[in-house]
């Protein structure tokens, strides 16, 4: 969910689309476990984008589908394992290429948005 | 935590059974579980605790969405295969209509109507061929 500056929540389609970058770039940083993510996600953004668990988990799936991510499990905390995500080799070219995409993306659109 | 067990059970009812499924419910309601201890340290009862996480947590077919996806892989392109099958399927038809027309009738030329009747099949293929590409 986004609130936009009117304070509204908006449909974040854009977002959307880059879920799994953020998701990859997080993990980059230090191999993390799913709500450790979900709560990143919310403390960057002040809160401005949450994402939801349901989406979370199938990104997890996807991403490690293409073999982006591997996950293992962590030592026990709570009484259990937690899974925890690396990112691959693979998983890091990607990112870096989406990264050259995105700035290609946004200075093309910020052509038209700008100065309005 | 029972309650959110018997809620994340609720979620997965109808994913057919497999490891993944259950490595990934096994995951989802860790996750859960600290979230609802997380919202509690902030001065939540557990009850609105549980719910408000399950109501975050959103809509769980993305999830069924992509265990499904793994389980049975995109269909692999057989048009070309189709393709050709049918080709040499409508010759083999077509060459057995040419051999009775003039070895039993050859007097009246009747082999074409069943030809065009024949040949609708390697042209559906083509087409799908062509769409496929």
């Amino acid at each position: 969910m986004v609130k936009s500056w009117e304070g509204k929540i908006i449909r974040s389609d854009i977002i959307r689309g880059h879920l799994d970058s953020i998701i990859l770039r997080l993990i980059l940083e230090k191999d993390r476990y799913g709500y450790e993510i979900s709560k990143e996600i919310s403390v960057r953004t002040n809160d401005r984008f949450r994402i939801k668990e349901a989406t979370l988990y199938a990104v997890f799936q996807r991403l490690n589908r293409k073999e982006l991510i591997e996950s293992y499990y962590g030592s026990i905390t709570h009484g259990s394992k937690r899974k925890y995500y690396r990112i691959t080799p693979l998983g890091k070219a990607y990112l870096h290429e989406i990264a050259k995409e995105w700035q290609e993306t946004k200075e093309i659109i910020d052509l038209f948005m700008e100065g309005l | 935590m029972k309650t959110l067990k018997q809620l994340v059970d609720k979620l997965f009812k109808d994913v057919p059974e497999s490891e993944e499924k259950r490595v990934i419910k096994q995951e989802i309601l860790e996750n859960l579980e600290e979230k609802v201890q997380d919202l509690m340290a902030q001065g939540k009862e557990e009850e609105d605790a549980i719910n408000k996480a399950i109501i975050e947590f959103g809509d769980v077919d993305e999830i069924k969405q992509e265990l499904m996806q793994k389980t049975f892989p995109p269909k692999k392109n057989m048009s070309k295969v189709n393709l050709g099958f049918s080709i040499w399927g409508s010759l083999l038809i077509i060459s057995l209509f040419v051999f009775a027309n003039f070895y039993y009738t050859p007097k009246e030329i009747w082999f074409v109507y069943p030809t065009f009747v024949v040949l609708w099949w390697p042209l559906s293929m083509l087409f799908i061929w062509l769409r496929s590409r």
